[in-house]
C-alpha cells in the first residue's frame, strides 16, 4: 500500500520536476513595464534620442517586429536602398515631414501600411504617453536625419512634470552617482550586456572586459559605440546608445572606465 | 496645481495595492486564482460526462455506467466545496490586495457577480438532489427525470462559468471603444460581457474541462486499481481508467480546435497582443506546450497499446503500433521546432540569421499543422485498432468496409501533407485557409470512419471478452503521467492567457502600476505552475481519500463482456 503511495508521489514528483527543469533551462524572458517619462522644459534632443533609444530596444516592443525582415521594415538599417528611417521618412508622403509621418504612423499605423508589409503595428498612442511617443520620434529621426522634435511639439502639460530628465542629465545618470553598478544599472548598460551574472546578451559581456580593452579603448567604446564593433557583434551596429557623452557626468564616465577596465 | 494631481496620484497608487507577506500579491493571488480554477475545471468537466454515463447506462441498460456514474458525483460533492473555498479565498485576496482594480471590476460587471451567486446556489442544491435523489429515482420515469437534474446542473455550470469568462476576457479584450478615460459606471454590463474572446474562452474551457476531468478521473481509477484488494475492484477500476482516459483524449482531439479560434480572434483584436504571444516575449512557451502535448499523446497512446495486451484478438494488430510510435515521435519533434524566437546575439550568430537554416523549416506553421493532424490521425487509428481488438465483423462488406476505411486515412493523410508542402510557396494568408482543409479532412476521416466501424461492428463474432483488471501497473503510472500533464499544462496556458496583458489589468485601459506589474519569465511561471499543480493534487487526493470513507465502491464481475466504449 506504502510501497504503492511512494511510486505514486514519486511519479507526480519527478514529472513536476521534470517540467519546471526544462521550463527553466530555456532563455529566460521578462516582459518589462515601461517607465515613466517626465520631461523638464529645457530638455535637449540628446536626451530625448536617448530615452527614445530605450524605449524602442525594450518596452515600446519596436524589435519583436522591426529589424527580423519579415514582419515590418527596418528602420535603423537599410531597407530596399532607401536608407535608414531618418532618411527616408520625410520622403513618404508629400507634404508631410519626417517629424509629423513619424508621429501619425506610431499613432495611426494603419495610414501609413509600407507595401509588402501587412497591417499588424499596433496603435502606440494607447500604450505609449505623448512624451514616450515623441522621444521614438527623435530616436527615429537620428537613425540617418536630423532631430528636430523640439519642446513646442510635446504637450505643455507633458513638459512641466517635477521630475525632469533635464535635472537628471544635470547631475548625470543614477542621480549623479559615481557607483559604477548604479550607474549601469541606471543607464540601462544591463539591458543589453551582462556583468557579473546580471543582464542580458545582446551585446558583449562586460565581466572580464578589462583583459581585452584597455581603460582607453572602453572610454571610446562607451562614447563611440560604433568606432570598433566587437567580433561577431558586427549585426548590431548602431543599436547601443552614442548619448552616454551627454548623460554622464565627467565624472561618472571616469568611474565607469576605471571600474570596467579592472574587470579582467 | 499640478504638485496638488501629483500628490493625488501618488495616493492613489498608495491606495490601489496592497502586499502579501513573504510571496507578494502577485503569487498569492496566481496561486489562488489557479487552484480555484483547477478544482472548477473538474466541477463543471466531471458532470458532463457523469451525465453522459448515466444515459448510456439508461438507455444502453448497462448498469455499470450507472454506477460509473454516482461514483464520479460523490467526488464532485467534496469538489464543490473545496472549488467555493479557493473563489472565497481569491476575491477576498483580489479585493484586499488589488482594491482599485477590484473597484473597477465590480463598477461593470456587479450585476454579473450577483447573478454569479445566485446560479452556484441553484447549482449547489441541484447537485446535492441529483447525488441525494440517486437511489431514490432509480426506475422508469423517476430515473429520467434523475437524469434532467444532471442536466440541468451541466447548464448552472455552463452559465457560472460563461460569467466567470466574461470578467477575465473583458481585461484582455475589452471592448475597442473602452478607454482608460471611459467611466467603468458608464459600461454597459453586455457590452463588456460580449468582448472578441469571450466566446472562444467560454468553448475552449468548456471542452478543456471534459478533458481534465477525464484525466482527474483516470488517476482517481488507477489509485484505486494499485489499492484494489479483489479482481473484481482491479477489473472495475481499470474499466473506469480507461473510460476517464478514453474521455480525456477525445476532447483533447478536438481542443487544438478551439484553440485555434481563440487564437485567431486575439490576433484580429490586436496582432502586437498576437505577435506578443506567439513571436514575442511569449515564444518559448510554445515549445514547453508542445513538449507537454507530445507527452500526452506518447503516453496516452502508450496506455492504449498496453491496454490491447488484455484484448484476445488484439495480437493481430500488434505490428502497427511501431509505426504509430514513428509517426508520434517524428511529429512531436517537428511540433516542438522552434522558428522565430527571442534570440540573443550569439545564438543568431549560431544560427546564422534570425531563423535556423534547417530546422526554421520546420518551425513555420505548414509543417506544424501537418505534424499535429497526422499525430490526430495516427492518435485516431490507436483507438479503432483498441475498438476492434477482439471482434471479427461478420457483415459481408466487412471487407470492403475496411478497404475503404484504410483509403479514407490514406485520403486524408495525403490532403495534410499536400496542404502541408504547398504552404511553403503561397503567400501567409492563403496559408492560414490551408489549415481549415487539413482540419476538414481529418474530422471528415474520424466521422466517416467511426460511422462505417460501427455499422461493421453489428453482429460481430468476439474473439474473447476483454480482460479488465489484467493491466500491469505501469499503466497506471501513465495515467498519472497523463493527469499531471494535463493539469500543469493548463496552468501554463492561463500563464499564456493571463500574461499576454503583461501590465495592464485591462489591456490598454487600466494599467497595473504594482510592483509586480512586469510578467515574469517562464522559469518563475513554471515554479509557480508546479507549486498550484501540487498544492491542488493533494487536495485531490485528500477528497479522494474521503470519498473512499464515505462510500465503498461497488463493482460488476470481470467475467461479463464490457462492450466498448462507443458502442
Amino acid at each position: 500500500m506504502w510501497a504503492n503511495n511512494l511510486r505514486i508521489i514519486g511519479v507526480v514528483l519527478g514529472t513536476l520536476a521534470l517540467y519546471t527543469l526544462i521550463a527553466n533551462k530555456i532563455p529566460q524572458v521578462q516582459s518589462e513595464v515601461p517607465r515613466a517619462l517626465s520631461l523638464g522644459a529645457n530638455f535637449t534632443p540628446e536626451q530625448l534620442v536617448a530615452a527614445g533609444d530605450q524605449l524602442y530596444h525594450g518596452a515600446g516592443g519596436c524589435t519583436a517586429c522591426h529589424g527580423l525582415g519579415t514582419r515590418a521594415p527596418n528602420l535603423l538599417t537599410d531597407e530596399k536602398g532607401q536608407g535608414q528611417i531618418g532618411a527616408r521618412c520625410g520622403k513618404r508622403e508629400s507634404g508631410k515631414d519626417c517629424k509629423a509621418y513619424l508621429y501619425e504612423s506610431l499613432t495611426s499605423p494603419r495610414a501609413y501600411v509600407v507595401q509588402g508589409y501587412e497591417p499588424i503595428m499596433p496603435e502606440m498612442g494607447r500604450i505609449l504617453s505623448p512624451q514616450q511617443l515623441w522621444a521614438l520620434v527623435a530616436f527615429l529621426e537620428s537613425n540617418g536625419g536630423t532631430v528636430d522634435v523640439t519642446a513646442s511639439d510635446i504637450p505643455a502639460s507633458s513638459t512641466t512634470s517635477t521630475t525632469s530628465t533635464t535635472s537628471t542629465a544635470s547631475a548625470g545618470i543614477a542621480g549623479g552617482s559615481t557607483d559604477p553598478m548604479t550607474i549601469i544599472r541606471g543607464a540601462g548598460c544591463t539591458g543589453c550586456h551582462k556583468i557579473s551574472g546580471e543582464g542580458g546578451a545582446i551585446g558583449p559581456e562586460l565581466t572580464h572586459v578589462g583583459s581585452r580593452l584597455s581603460a582607453n579603448l572602453i572610454r571610446e567604446s562607451i562614447l563611440q559605440p560604433d568606432a570598433k564593433i566587437a567580433k561577431g557583434y558586427e549585426k548590431f551596429k548602431g543599436i547601443m546608445p552614442k548619448t552616454f557623452g551627454h548623460q554622464l557626468t565627467a565624472e561618472q564616465l571616469e568611474a565607469l572606465v576605471q571600474f570596467l577596465a579592472a574587470h579582467k | 496645481m499640478t504638485e496638488h494631481l501629483l500628490l493625488q496620484a501618488v495616493a492613489d497608487t498608495a491606495n490601489a495595492y496592497r502586499d502579501f507577506p513573504v510571496i507578494g500579491s502577485r503569487a498569492a493571488i496566481w496561486i489562488a486564482a489557479e487552484i480555484h480554477l483547477m478544482f472548477a475545471a473538474f466541477v463543471l468537466g466531471v458532470p458532463i460526462f457523469a451525465v453522459v454515463a448515466e444515459a448510456i447506462g439508461i438507455f444502453g441498460k448497462d448498469q455499470r455506467y450507472d454506477r460509473l456514474s454516482k461514483e464520479f458525483t460523490r467526488l464532485l460533492l467534496i469538489a464543490y466545496s473545496a472549488t467555493a473555498i479557493w473563489g472565497a479565498v481569491f476575491v477576498f485576496l483580489l479585493s484586499t490586495l488589488y482594491p482599485k482594480f477590484w473597484a473597477y471590476l465590480t463598477a461593470i460587471f456587479g450585476v454579473s457577480m450577483w447573478v454569479y451567486v445566485s446560479i452556484f446556489f441553484f447549482e449547489s442544491f441541484t447537485l446535492y438532489l441529483y447525488y441525494y435523489g440517486w437511489d431514490r429515482w432509480k426506475y422508469g420515469r423517476a430515473k429520467i427525470v434523475h437524469w434532467c437534474l444532471g442536466i440541468l446542473l451541466n447548464i448552472w455550470g455552463t452559465i457560472v462559468m460563461f460569467i466567470a469568462d466574461s470578467w477575465l476576457t473583458y481585461m484582455m479584450t475589452p471592448p475597442r471603444d473602452i478607454t482608460p478615460e471611459t467611466s467603468p459606471t458608464s459600461i454597459k454590463l453586455w457590452h463588456a460581457i460580449l468582448n472578441h474572446t469571450w466566446m472562444p474562452i467560454n468553448i475552449h474551457r468548456l471542452i478543456g474541462n471534459v478533458v481534465f476531468g477525464g484525466a482527474i478521473v483516470g488517476a482517481y481509477a488507477s489509485y484505486r486499481f494499485l489499492a484494489a484488494r479483489t479482481e473484481e475492484e482491479r477489473a472495475h477500476y481499470d474499466w473506469m481508467g480507461y473510460v476517464g482516459n478514453f474521455i480525456a483524449i477525445s476532447a483533447l482531439i478536438v481542443l487544438p480546435f478551439a484553440g485555434y479560434w481563440l487564437g485567431r480572434e486575439i490576433y484580429q483584436y490586436d496582432q502586437s497582443m498576437g505577435i506578443t504571444m506567439m513571436g514575442g516575449f511569449m515564444s518559448w512557451l510554445w515549445v514547453i506546450q508542445a513538449f507537454l502535448i507530445a507527452v500526452l499523446f506518447l503516453t496516452g497512446n502508450y496506455y492504449l497499446w498496453i491496454g490491447m495486451g488484455r484484448i484476445p484478438g488484439a495480437e493481430r494488430y500488434r505490428p502497427y503500433t511501431k509505426w504509430l510510435l514513428v509517426v508520434l515521435v517524428i511529429g512531436a519533434l517537428v511540433w516542438g521546432t522552434p522558428h522565430t524566437m527571442i534570440a540573443d546575439s550569439r545564438e543568431l550568430v549560431a544560427m546564422g540569421g534570425s531563423h535556423h537554416p534547417l530546422l526554421g523549416a520546420l518551425g513555420v506553421m505548414s509543417a506544424k499543422n501537418t505534424a499535429v493532424n497526422l499525430m490526430i490521425l495516427a492518435t485516431f487509428l490507436s483507438f479503432l485498432l483498441y475498438r476492434r481488438a477482439n471482434i471479427r465483423p461478420v457483415v459481408p462488406w466487412a471487407k470492403t468496409g475496411t478497404r475503404i476505411q484504410a483509403a479514407m486515412f490514406v485520403i486524408a493523410a495525403a490532403i495534410v501533407l499536400f496542404f502541408g508542402i504547398r504552404g511553403y510557396f503561397v503567400e501567409a494568408i492563403v496559408r492560414i485557409g490551408y489549415s481549415v482543409y487539413q482540419v476538414g479532412a481529418v474530422l471528415a476521416c474520424i466521422v466517416f470512419v467511426t460511422l462505417i466501424d460501427v455499422l461493421m461492428a453489428r453482429g460481430a463474432q468476439s474473439l474473447g471478452a476483454i480482460q479488465w483488471g489484467k493491466m500491469p501497473p505501469r499503466s497506471q503510472y501513465a495515467l498519472f503521467i497523463l493527469a499531471v500533464t494535463f493539469t500543469w499544462l493548463m496552468g501554463l496556458m492561463g500563464f499564456a492567457r493571463s500574461g499576454i496583458r503583461q501590465h495592464w489589468h485591462v489591456w490598454q485601459v487600466m494599467q497595473d502600476t504594482s510592483p509586480y506589474a512586469a510578467t515574469p519569465a517562464l522559469g518563475y511561471a513554471a515554479i509557480m505552475i508546479s507549486t498550484c499543480v501540487l498544492i491542488f493534487l493533494s487536495l485531490v487526493a485528500f477528497i479522494f481519500w474521503l470519498g473512499g470513507l464515505a462510500e465503498k465502491s461497488t463493482f460488476v464481475p470481470s467475467t461479463v463482456e464490457a462492450p466498448h466504449v462507443g458502442q
